[in-house]
């Protein structure tokens, strides 16, 4: 049996690398020939114009390592991730419908509750930011590409190895060899993810490992990039808000990944390899604790700053102004940097540490507020009285802000010893950071899509469906983590399939204010595929008109030029209409026009 | 279209290599921890020839060959130096990487005297 196992891997192994193989030498044919046989099966961008740096198809995709490319592809993965955290998430609300244990187990709702956490933070949040960060940080600073484009393909490359990783004991449950998903939790305590023999949990920390792997390599890279690649005109006095946030998270990464790689592997040891690194004789559980939150707090930053970043950055153009005190967003960011290393232990404050300890990480913590409320003061003080266009974008800017300062506010609560010892292990603090980060790191994504969705489309969304998806997410999102604040008031603790009859009503309030997201989400996918196909075409270079105001930004003077140019190699599109965009005027047309536009496409 | 200004004619936006690295890298992790040892030789095969070959296609080797001998040499030591000095279930992986950097030093060998100019 094991014997007719290994052979058949082998067999297994000498397939797919003769295929691997097979593959390469074609490929390796293409590049020695292609450049002389012109034209032919190579498709260019969107434009017309044939490309031969590319391969056609679906090699394109697999070997590209244009930066703009790459970013798509992190982009696609995300939404992905993201579709599969949400539909995991839905599951969990619907069984916290009712106060037993209904419709799932206990069990499986463990599992989807760990899949949910490490999706949502390492499949879906910092590969979103790494989307934007690709496609745009190379144009707004007016660079070729990322410093090492072939790394940069490699970071990503290792994320779908790593989301299989993680997922795979979901399908491999329903087969009869042993394996199911984790229960870990996201955190991934000890001795608990010692103890759990299920290999499902090994894969899983291996495919966590290749996610962190990836983002150190992603994060070498934007910091490269930043320092080396500028254009000769963008010194760092003009270097701009979100490129700043990248090269800050970057460095949050560079620092913290690492060593979550390390406690992973220390964990992987003394899961199968007898050591004893968290074990009571060793470091114990308080070490792992440790380690991770010294990752951990990092972490949220790493997700929060390049979407403070995007806000920043596009917040300003609607509202017809710049953004007030650059300088001090700059600081900040970079205040936040520096601090959230020495705040990791406000997330163990009911451990029985040392109260002299805990009262400096409180004094710390509370002091992260200060360069956040800074951030928060200079959005609001760019608004006012400035001249706001609501278009889509635009409004989940200010839906960013609304939702940052509730997440904000609740975390300062939580940050003083005295009140996190009741609230903590609470729907308080979930409460409390999903205000963050679905409240406002996905929506300030949401943000970045529709602002540049011109850009990398070269078609204009719709917009009433976008404001749909903006009204859902809103209210859906305040309705469900309002109500989780208003159950950790109560004393609902979190991580649990069932729950006091009491706690019922607040839990349906969140499962309904979940479903209302999930529906705005379903438009927004909608929206997404529909406009990307026959959405109307973009009637300018700087669809938000940001020249008026003199905000334009490098990368709207970019898609002038390749728009400009693919023209002029085109021939024109005769009956290219100006497509109005989303600033406030008479809406309509954006459905009403979109047939016969399909023209000239590859 | 001007959409690379300033690019050489010769810089390619594709390369087939990343891929492989990633998913070699990928492969040889799952077979090394969860002690699949076909799984692990093939993993480590993939991402060794991977490496070796976003190298050249880089420029930072100049003989695809001697690249593969050079890693062998790397992945003979790692394995060699795990497989004595433990026992049981380790020294299997051990072995692995040992099998895998044999297979890295046959292909480098073979290929040098059967391809001597790289194509
Ligand atoms: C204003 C600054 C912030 C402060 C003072 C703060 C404070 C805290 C504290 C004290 C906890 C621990 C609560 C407990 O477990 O008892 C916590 C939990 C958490 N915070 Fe914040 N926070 C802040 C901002 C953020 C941001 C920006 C994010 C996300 C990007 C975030 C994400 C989280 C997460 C994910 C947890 C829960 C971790 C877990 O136990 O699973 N926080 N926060
Ligand atoms: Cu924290």
């Amino acid at each position: 049996m094991v014997e007719a196992g290994q052979i058949a891997l082998t067999v297994v192994m000498g397939v797919f690398l003769l295929a691997v193989a097979a593959f390469l030498t074609r490929f390796e044919d293409w590049r020695s020939y292609a450049p002389i046989a012109s034209g032919g099966g190579y498709v260019g961008e969107q434009t017309g114009q044939a490309h031969q740096e590319k391969p056609s198809g679906i090699s394109r995709w697999l070997t590209t390592v244009d930066h703009k490319d790459i970013g798509i592809l992190y982009g696609l993965y995300g939404l992905t991730a993201f579709a599969w955290g949400g539909i995991a998430v839905l599951l969990m609300r619907t069984e916290l419908a009712t106060p037993t244990e209904a419709i799932i187990g206990a069990n499986f709702y463990n599992a989807l509750l760990t899949t949910h956490g490490i999706t949502m933070l390492f499949l879906f949040g910092t590969p979103i930011i790494a989307a934007f960060g690709n496609y745009f940080i190379p144009l707004l600073i007016g660079a070729d590409d990322m410093a090492f484009p072939r790394i940069n393909a490699i970071a990503f490359w290792l994320l779908p190895p790593a989301a299989i990783l993680i997922w795979i004991g979901f399908p491999l449950a329903a087969t009869d060899i042993g394996i199911a998903p984790a229960e870990t939790s996201w955190t991934m305590y000890t001795p608990l993810s010692v103890e759990q023999a299920n290999p499902g949990v090994d894969l899983m920390l291996l495919g966590l490992h290749l996610s962190g792997v990836s983002a150190t390599m992603g994060a070498i890279n934007f910091i490269a990039t930043i320092f080396t690649e500028r254009g000769d005109e963008v010194g760092w006095e003009r270097l701009d808000i979100f490129s700043w946030t990248m090269l800050t998270q970057s460095g949050l990464i560079l620092f913290s990944f690492p060593l979550l790689g390390s406690a992973l592997v220390m964990l992987l040891l003394d899961r199968n390899f007898g050591t004893m690194f968290f074990a009571v004789e060793g470091g114990g559980p308080m070490l792992w604790q440790h380690l991770f939150w010294f990752f951990g707090h990092p972490e949220v930053y790493i997700l929060v700053l390049p979407p403070m970043g995007l806000v920043s950055l596009i917040l300003p153009r609607f509202a017809g102004r710049k953004l007030f005190g650059f300088k001090f967003v700059v600081y900040s960011t970079l205040a936040i940097g520096v601090l959230s290393f020495g705040v990791w232990a406000h997330h163990m404050f009911s451990t029985g540490m040392d109260p002299r300890i805990r009262a400096s990480f409180m004094a710390v913590s509370l002091a992260i507020a200060v360069p956040s409320a800074v951030k928060t003061f200079n959005w609001i003080t760019t608004m006012w009285n400035g001249r706001l266009r609501l278009t889509a974008p635009m409004l989940f800017c200010i839906g960013f802000v609304q939702n940052f300062i509730i997440g904000g506010v609740t975390g300062v609560f939580l940050a003083s010893v005295p009140v996190d010892l009741v609230l903590h292990d609470t729907y308080y603090v979930v409460g409390h950071f999903h205000f963050i980060v679905m409240g406002a790191i996905a929506v300030a994504g949401f943000a970045g899509i529709y602002y540049w969705f011109p850009l990398f489309t070269g078609r204009m969304y719709q917009k009433t469906l976008a404001k749909v998806h903006f009204w859902t997410t809103m209210i859906g999102s305040n309705l469900t983590f309002f109500a989780m604040l208003f159950l950790g008031y109560g004393g609902m603790p979190r991580r649990y399939a069932t729950y006091l009859p009491q706690f019922t009503d607040w839990h349906l309030v969140a499962t309904v204010g979940a479903f209302i997201m999930a529906f705005g989400q379903l438009v927004f996918v909608w929206n997404l595929v529909t406009s990307w196909l026959e959405g109307p075409r973009v009637g300018s270079g700087d669809p938000w008109d940001l020249e008026d105001d003199g905000l334009k930004t490098k990368e709207w003077t970019w898609f002038e030029r390749k728009r400009e140019t693919a023209i002029a190699t085109d021939g024109g599109e005769p009956n290219e209409q100006d497509v109005r965009t989303d600033g406030g005027e008479p809406s309509g047309e954006e459905t009403g026009s979109r047939s016969g536009r399909r023209s000239e496409e590859e | 279209m001007d959409e690379q200004p300033g690019l050489s004619d010769e810089y390619r936006k594709a390369s087939p290599w990343p891929v492989f690295v990633a998913f070699g890298l990928a492969i040889f992790e799952v077979g090394i921890v969860m002690a699949l040892f076909p799984v692990a030789v093939g993993g480590l095969l993939l991402f060794v020839g991977s490496v070796v070959g976003i190298l050249r296609e880089s420029g930072y080797v100049a003989d695809p060959w001697k690249g593969l001998v050079t890693a062998s040499v790397i992945c003979l030591a790692v394995g060699g130096a795990v497989a004595l000095t433990t026992t049981n279930a380790v020294r299997l992986r051990g072995i692995a990487v040992l099998v895998g950097g044999l297979l890295v030093l046959l292909a480098g060998v073979f290929g040098s005297f059967w391809e001597p100019a790289a194509a």
